[in-house]
């Protein structure tokens, strides 16, 4: 195996493991939302700081990356996708502690009722679905999970889309709720910006591996809508 | 240990043959100077040989030599040279060029008293040019020959072709690149062959036996068909059939030392034309 | 951009061996054109065959057609002095004349019947001034070319060839020889000159090809694999070979 590709992967491992910590953090604040549990919620701020020394790690391993070997072709594509990909994994690993934070800021759950109608458990599902997807994908050079992944981000969409109506009602007839509401539909923003970002890295995986800019392309777009 | 020693004695062994060699070489060099120098004044390079060669100078041995080296250049530079030019550039490499090869070789080891005698039968006798400075320049214009051939394409081969390719490049032919790009880049070393040729000439015997040297002329040559006294005939002459032998000796000895003096001056001019090219 | 050079369907044998095959594509005016391989690929022999270098070696053999501006260079009654005027080439090392640096830029004028004086000063000027020299050399163009460095002894080379009015100049690997900063020099004039002239440059350099081509051909075993511009090669080339060959990652 020639240098090169050695350090490719080790890059690849750094990555892998930073998609385990976001991964992590992602089931534990599901648990702390739906059980409103201190416990996940305490682990998940933790683990925040592992997410960000991490982040620097990889940051510096793509510098020197480039430095040594001036990459070119698929092997520069690799390092522009790595580094943007460990950008969003962090990003990722914020919105989970941002949702952890609201556990430990409120004194009572959410009304679990309203959670399963908001189906708050699948958004944060889907998401590690999603994750799961990317994180195969980009180990193995395999693209073919990228429409899939798109798919379940179209289906999250759907999800934030419809807790808007869902929340307002559900505030007019709980007017003391409002607070904890307002907290709620933060939580379902973020988990949308998590679907977006595993989009993001999916795009990134199809540029890396097929060389095809995805994003901004019209082409997506529309065969998205087509659903 | 053991190998170290081994070492020791073997560099000791190969420092004591050079020793041995410079050695045999600086005694010849001291034995000719030290008997030569006696005789060596103005007067013994300029005056005409007297009392039977006893006494006086060798000044027309001198002149003859230079007249023979001279001559011998002529008619041996430019053709040396310009066969030369020929083998290394308009000719590729193939059996016609190994063949020519093989014979300017011969050519350079056919011992010196067969060229006399061809010289003889040839320019003395078939062209009627007699015993002169014509025949015995010609005669050993061809011994030089090859030698100057040799030595012209050995520095042409030397120029690198990416000079005569940057020349093409610009447009330029092959007759015009070998004139303004390649034979000054060689000239050099090709002076350098022609100096060494016309040390090797100066002290030729046998070729000018027959064809050029006179045992004594009481005037210098009028014109290339006259005859000539040589330095190298001279000290033959001197040493073996001289009138009286062990009176002449010192003289053999000092033409033994003008002789040696010409040649080593052709080297070190060799040598110093080298060094300015560098 | 129109095309400077045409090269259609060629083949060239030196004796039996196929050295170039089946090769078609074109070379845009006023841009630069790298052609990268592994050795013995076959692309200094093409380069070579432009300006009919390849004349010079026995036993030679071409199929095909070589255009440039649209006539056929190859043919019966093509002016090779008038061709090789309009094509410079710069070695891979720099090869000066044994002569002053006046003299060096002076050649090729003087090889081309330049006789007037004051014209061949200009000329000699302007050249050196194009290879980004004059200022390093003006004070001293009567000492020999040999005295300066091998970065200036190849700008000189440049200029030397400019001096003729070239409108291609050929390239091969020009500054293998050199350090790196008179590499940098180099390529940094070759970017200059581009706007004048269409340059073809042989380079093993990958990073040296990204940097200063327009467009970039890759061959192997002397076919032409891979040609087009030189981003999209370097970053997403179209052919599994030619990704191999630019990573390093050759079999």
């Amino acid at each position: 195996m020639r240098i090169i590709d050695k350090e490719i992967l080790e890059l690849k491992n750094e990555i892998a493991e930073m998609f385990d910590l976001v991964q992590h953090q992602l089931a534990r604040s599901l648990h702390a939302i739906q059980y409103f549990n201190q416990e996940s919620a305490k682990e998940v701020m933790l683990y925040e700081k592992r997410i960000n020394s991490q982040e620097l790690v990889i940051d510096k391993a793509c510098e020197q990356f480039v430095v040594k070997f001036n990459p070119v072709a698929v092997d520069m594509r690799f390092a522009f996708a790595t580094f943007k990909i460990n950008s969003h994994l962090e990003r990722l690993g914020d919105n989970a502690k941002g949702i952890a934070r609201f556990v430990k800021e409120l004194d009572k759950g959410f009304d679990s009722n309203l959670m399963e109608i908001l189906q708050l458990s699948d958004m944060i599902e889907l998401g590690l679905q999603m994750t799961k997807l990317n994180l195969d994908a980009y180990l193995n050079d395999d693209t073919s999970s990228a429409k899939l992944v798109f798919e379940l981000d179209h289906k999250i969409d759907i999800i934030n889309f419809n807790a808007t109506d869902i929340i307002t009602n559900y505030m007019k007839e709980n007017i003391d709720e409002i607070k904890p509401c307002l907290s709620l539909i933060s939580t379902i923003r973020k988990l949308e910006r998590v679907g977006d970002l595993n989009l993001n890295i999916a795009e990134e995986i199809v540029f890396y591996v097929d060389a095809k800019v995805m994003k901004h392309s019209k082409e997506f777009k529309l065969k998205n809508k087509e659903k | 240990m053991n190998k170290y020693i081994i070492e020791k004695i073997v560099f000791w062994v190969f420092r004591l043959m050079t020793l041995l060699v410079v050695g045999i070489l600086v005694w010849i060099l001291g034995f000719i100077a030290y008997h030569g120098i006696q005789v060596l004044s103005w007067d013994f390079l300029t005056k005409m040989p007297e009392e039977g060669m006893t006494k006086g100078g060798i000044f027309p041995a001198i002149v003859g030599t230079v007249c023979l080296m001279v001559g011998s250049m002529i008619f041996a530079f430019p053709i040396g040279v310009m066969s030369a030019i020929y083998l290394n550039e308009f000719l590729g490499e193939g059996k016609i060029k190994s063949l020519i090869n093989l014979m300017t070789d011969n050519l350079a080891g056919i011992p010196s008293i067969v060229f006399g005698l061809f010289g003889m039968a040839l320019f003395v006798n078939k062209l009627h040019f007699g015993d002169s400075i014509v025949a015995g320049s010609l005669t050993l214009g061809l011994l030089v020959l090859p030698i100057i051939i040799r030595t012209t394409e050995t520095a042409l081969k030397s120029i690198d072709d990416t000079y005569r390719h940057a020349s093409y490049a610009l447009g330029a032919s092959k007759l015009y690149t070998i004139k303004n790009v390649v034979l000054p880049m060689a000239m050099p070393n090709v002076i350098t062959g022609l100096i060494l040729g016309m040390g090797r000439v100066s002290g030729e015997t046998a070729p000018i036996l027959f064809t050029a040297a006179a045992y004594f002329l009481p005037q210098l040559p009028d014109s290339i068909y006259d005859q000539v006294m040589a330095l190298p005939y001279h000290l033959y002459v001197l040493a073996t059939s001289g009138t009286d032998i062990e009176t002449a000796r010192p003289m053999a000895y000092g033409t033994a030392l003008v002789l040696i003096l010409f040649v080593l001056f052709c080297n070190l001019a060799a040598n110093f034309i080298r060094s300015i090219k560098n | 951009m129109s095309s400077k050079i045409e090269i259609t369907n060629l083949n060239f044998y030196y004796g039996n061996f196929h050295a170039l095959k089946n090769i078609s594509f074109t070379i845009p005016q006023n841009q630069v054109t790298a052609f990268i391989g592994p050795s013995g690929c076959g692309k200094s022999t093409l380069l070579r065959l432009f300006n009919r270098m390849n004349d010079l070696i026995e036993d030679i053999h071409l199929d095909g057609e070589i255009k440039i501006d649209g006539k056929n260079i190859y043919s019966r009654n093509t002016d090779l002095i008038q061709l090789r005027k309009n094509i410079g080439m710069v070695f891979q090392k720099p090869n000066p004349f044994s002569k002053t640096i006046f003299e060096n830029v002076a050649y090729g004028l003087k090889v081309n019947g330049v006789k007037d004086t004051n014209e061949i000063n200009s000329q000699v000027e302007s050249a050196l001034t194009k290879a980004a020299l004059w200022d390093e050399v003006k004070d001293k163009l009567n000492k020999s070319a040999l005295a300066l460095s091998g970065g200036q002894q190849q700008r000189l080379c440049i200029a030397r060839c400019l001096a003729v009015r070239p409108e291609i100049i050929l390239m091969d690997e020009p500054a293998s020889a050199l350090d790196p900063i008179s590499t940098a020099k180099i390529e940094e004039l070759i970017l200059e000159l581009k706007s004048k002239y269409t340059i073809i440059i042989v380079t093993h350099n990958m990073q040296q090809a990204s940097r200063i081509s327009d467009k970039t051909a890759f061959f192997y075993l002397g076919e032409l694999i891979e040609y087009g511009s030189t981003n999209q090669l370097f970053t997403a080339p179209k052919i599994e070979r030619t990704q191999n060959y630019i990573t390093g990652r050759f079999g």
